[in-house]
C-alpha cells in the first residue's frame, strides 16, 4: 500500500511537469491556433540556463526565476517568427515552429554542449503515510497547483486575460472591440514560454535534460493537453497528472520499459476517439 | 524541359564510376533520401497531410529486408517484400490514424515512430539497441557502384509511379480533397480510401528505400532512424516543392550536399567537436523556415515560374502583365 502511495505521489510530481508543458501549448493554441512544436525547447533552455547560473554561484530561486523569464523572452522570439507575418496560417506556423525547435538544438549545443545536465533540487526524503518519496516531487506539486490557480484567475478575472480569451473565442470580434490580436498572440507565446521554462526548471533535478529531451517533453505535454482538445488548461492539468501517475504505476509494477509506449497509445486512443465523436473535420470558412 | 531531363539522366548515370568512394556513399544516401522524400511530398502535397513519422516506414522496410535475409530468405525477395510490408503496416496504422488531421496527425505519426523505435530497441529478435548485424549484401552486387545504380533505378521507378499517380484520376481527386475535403466528398470522391492509398504508397517508397539501405550498410540499429530523420524528409519535401515530381530530388540534393559540405567544414582542424552537428541542425532549421516564409511553394515551382516568366517576357512584354493580372 505504501508502495502504491509512493508511486502515485511520484507520478503526480512527474505529471505536473507534463501538465506545465501542456498548459503552455494550450495557452498558445487557444489564442493563435498554432501548435507550438518548439514548446519542449523552452523547458530545455530554461533548465540548461539554470544549471549554468547555479554553477556561477547564483542562489536557488533567483536562478530559476531568471531562467523562466529568459524562457518567456525566447517564447516571444519564437512567436515573432511563427506568427509575426500577417496571414500566416496555423499549418505553416506549425512547420515554422518545427524548424525553430531544430534550430534550438544548434543553439543549445553551442552554449551547453551535448551532454546531459542536471542540478540539485530540494534534497531530502519525505515520508507520507508510510511512503518514502523524494521531497522534490512534493515541491513540483506545490508549485504547479498555485500556478494553475493563478492561470485560471488570470484568464477569467483580469482585463488582459479576458482579452486573451476573447482572441481565443473569436478573433474577428476581438479585433472589432479594439484588441490587438497579434500582440495578444505574442503575449500568449510569452506565457507559453514561461510555462514551458517552469516545467524544465522544476523537473530537471529529478530527470536530467539533454538538448534533445524536448521530443519526449512535447509529446507528453501534447498528450496531456489533447485530452481537453488543446483549449482547456484545467483539463491539461488533469491529463498531465493522469499521464504521470499511469507511467509511474506501470514502471513501478514491472513494466518500466514500456511506460512511454503506454503514454503514447493513450494519446493516440484519445485523439482517435475524439475524432470519431466530432465526426468529419470542420473546415475553416474561406 | 525534355532536354533538361535527358541531361540529368545522362549526368547521373555517368557519375558513379567517376566518383571517389566517399562521394559515392553521398550519391547513394542522396538517392535514398530523395526516394523517401518523393513519398512525403506526395502525402503532403496531394493528401495535404504532414507526417512526422516517415522514418518509421523507412525503418520498417529496412528491418523487414534485414530480418528476412538474416533468416535465409534470398536478398532479392527480401528487397521486393520490404515495400510490401511497409505498405501493409501503413494500411493497418493508417486506418485508425488517418481520421486525424493537421497537427493531430503530425503528433500521431511522431508517436508511432517513437513507439516503433522503443520496440526495436527492446526486441531481442531485432537485435535490440545494439542493432541487427550480418545482413548479407544484395546477391550479385559486390561493390558500391552497383548499389549506386540500384538506387538510381529505385528512384526512377518511384518518380515514374509518382508522376502517373499525379496525372491519374485518383491524383486529380486527391488534389480536390486537399483543397476542400467536403467539396470533394460531395462530388463523389472516396476521400478516405484515396488518402489511405497515398499513405500506403508513400510508406512503400520509404520501405523500398529502407530495404536498399539495409543491404547497402549491412547493419541496422534503432539509432539510425531518429525522429530528426523524419523531420529531415519533411524539410527536403518543403524546400524542394510539395506536390511536384522534381521537387523531392532537388530538395534532397540541396540539403544532402549542403550538409555534406558543412560536415567537411565542421571537421576541419581547429573546429570544435560539436561543429558538424550544430551546423547541420542550423541548416535544416534555417532552410525550412526560410522556405516556408519566403518561398512557400518550394524551389522547383518557384524556379519554373521565374523561367516561364522570363521567357514569355522576352517574347512579348505584355505577357508578364497578363500573368500578374491573372
Amino acid at each position: 500500500m505504501s508502495d502504491f502511495l509512493g508511486y502515485v505521489l511520484t507520478g503526480l510530481g512527474i505529471g505536473a511537469g507534463f501538465a506545465l508543458v501542456g498548459s503552455g501549448l494550450v495557452a498558445i493554441y487557444r489564442v493563435t491556433g498554432v501548435v507550438n512544436f518548439a514548446q519542449g525547447a523552452f523547458a530545455v533552455i530554461a533548465a540548461m540556463l539554470t544549471s549554468s547560473l547555479l554553477t556561477a554561484g547564483l542562489p536557488h530561486v533567483l536562478s530559476e526565476s531568471l531562467a523562466v523569464v529568459v524562457a518567456a523572452v525566447v517564447g516571444v522570439l519564437v512567436g515573432v517568427v511563427a506568427i509575426g507575418k500577417p496571414g500566416t496560417d496555423p499549418g505553416t506556423s506549425l512547420i515554422v515552429t518545427l524548424g525553430l525547435g531544430v534550430f534550438a538544438y544548434a543553439v543549445e549545443i553551442v552554449l551547453w554542449g551535448d551532454q546531459p545536465r542536471s542540478f540539485p533540487g530540494l534534497s531530502g526524503v519525505a515520508t507520507i503515510g508510510g511512503a518514502r518519496i523524494q521531497a522534490h516531487y512534493l515541491l513540483i506539486i506545490a508549485v504547479t497547483v498555485p500556478v494553475f490557480a493563478a492561470l485560471a484567475l488570470f484568464f477569467t478575472r483580469t482585463d488582459l486575460g479576458k482579452a486573451l480569451s476573447a482572441c481565443a473565442s473569436n478573433k474577428y470580434a476581438a479585433r472589432v472591440v479594439g484588441i490587438d490580436v497579434r500582440r495578444m498572440g505574442l503575449l500568449a507565446f510569452a506565457l507559453g514560454g514561461a510555462l514551458g521554462g517552469l516545467a524544465g526548471v522544476l523537473t530537471t533535478p529529478v530527470q536530467q535534460v539533454t538538448f534533445d529531451s524536448d521530443v519526449t517533453l512535447i509529446v507528453n505535454g501534447f498528450a496531456a493537453a489533447v485530452l481537453g482538445g488543446l483549449t482547456r488548461p484545467a483539463v491539461a492539468l488533469a491529463g498531465g497528472l493522469l499521464l504521470g501517475v499511469t507511467q509511474t504505476l506501470i514502471a513501478g509494477y514491472g513494466g518500466g520499459a514500456y511506460q512511454l509506449e503506454v503514454a503514447l497509445l493513450l494519446m493516440l486512443t484519445v485523439m482517435i476517439v475524439q475524432a470519431a465523436r466530432t465526426g468529419p473535420v470542420r473546415e475553416a470558412a474561406r | 524541359m525534355k532536354y533538361l531531363l535527358l541531361a540529368v539522366v545522362v549526368v547521373t548515370l555517368a557519375l558513379p564510376p567517376l566518383l571517389p568512394e566517399k562521394q559515392l556513399a553521398v550519391y547513394i544516401l542522396l538517392g535514398l533520401a530523395a526516394t523517401v522524400t518523393a513519398g512525403v511530398s506526395l502525402l503532403m502535397g496531394y493528401a495535404g497531410q504532414v507526417s512526422l513519422g516517415q522514418a518509421a516506414f523507412y525503418a520498417i522496410g529496412a528491418y523487414a529486408a534485414g530480418l528476412l535475409s538474416v533468416h535465409g530468405v534470398p536478398s532479392l525477395i527480401g528487397l521486393l517484400l520490404a515495400p510490401v510490408i511497409a505498405a501493409v503496416a501503413a494500411v493497418l496504422l493508417g486506418a485508425p490514424l488517418l481520421r486525424l488531421r493537421g497537427h493531430h496527425l503530425a503528433f500521431a505519426t511522431l508517436a508511432v515512430q517513437l513507439i516503433l523505435l522503443s520496440l526495436l530497441g527492446q526486441g531481442t529478435w531485432a537485435g535490440g539497441a545494439i542493432g541487427l548485424q550480418g545482413i548479407p549484401r544484395l546477391s550479385g552486387l559486390k561493390d558500391d557502384i552497383g548499389y549506386a545504380y540500384v538506387v538510381w533505378a529505385v528512384l526512377a521507378i518511384v518518380l515514374l509511379i509518382s508522376r502517373n499517380v499525379v496525372a491519374s484520376r485518383a491524383g486529380r481527386a486527391l488534389r480536390a480533397a486537399a483543397t476542400s475535403e467536403t467539396a470533394a466528398a460531395a462530388s463523389g470522391v472516396p476521400v478516405g480510401g484515396y488518402r489511405l492509398a497515398v499513405f500506403a504508397l508513400s510508406a512503400a517508397f520509404a520501405g523500398l528505400a529502407g530495404g536498399v539501405y539495409a543491404f547497402y550498410l549491412g547493419y541496422l540499429a534503432p539509432g539510425s532512424f531518429p525522429v530528426l530523420l523524419s523531420i529531415e524528409f519533411v524539410v527536403m519535401a518543403v524546400v524542394g516543392g510539395l506536390g511536384t515530381i522534381a521537387g523531392p530530388v532537388v530538395g534532397a540534393a540541396v540539403i544532402v550536399l549542403l550538409v555534406q559540405f558543412l560536415n567537411e567544414l565542421g571537421t576541419q582542424p581547429g573546429m570544435p567537436s560539436y561543429a558538424p552537428s550544430v551546423l547541420s541542425y542550423a541548416v535544416y532549421a534555417l532552410l525550412l523556415i526560410v522556405a516556408v516564409r519566403y518561398m512557400p511553394k518550394g524551389i522547383v515551382p518557384t524556379a519554373r515560374r521565374l523561367a516561364s516568366r522570363s521567357s514569355r517576357a522576352a517574347a512579348s512584354p505584355s505577357a508578364e502583365l497578363l500573368e500578374e493580372r491573372a
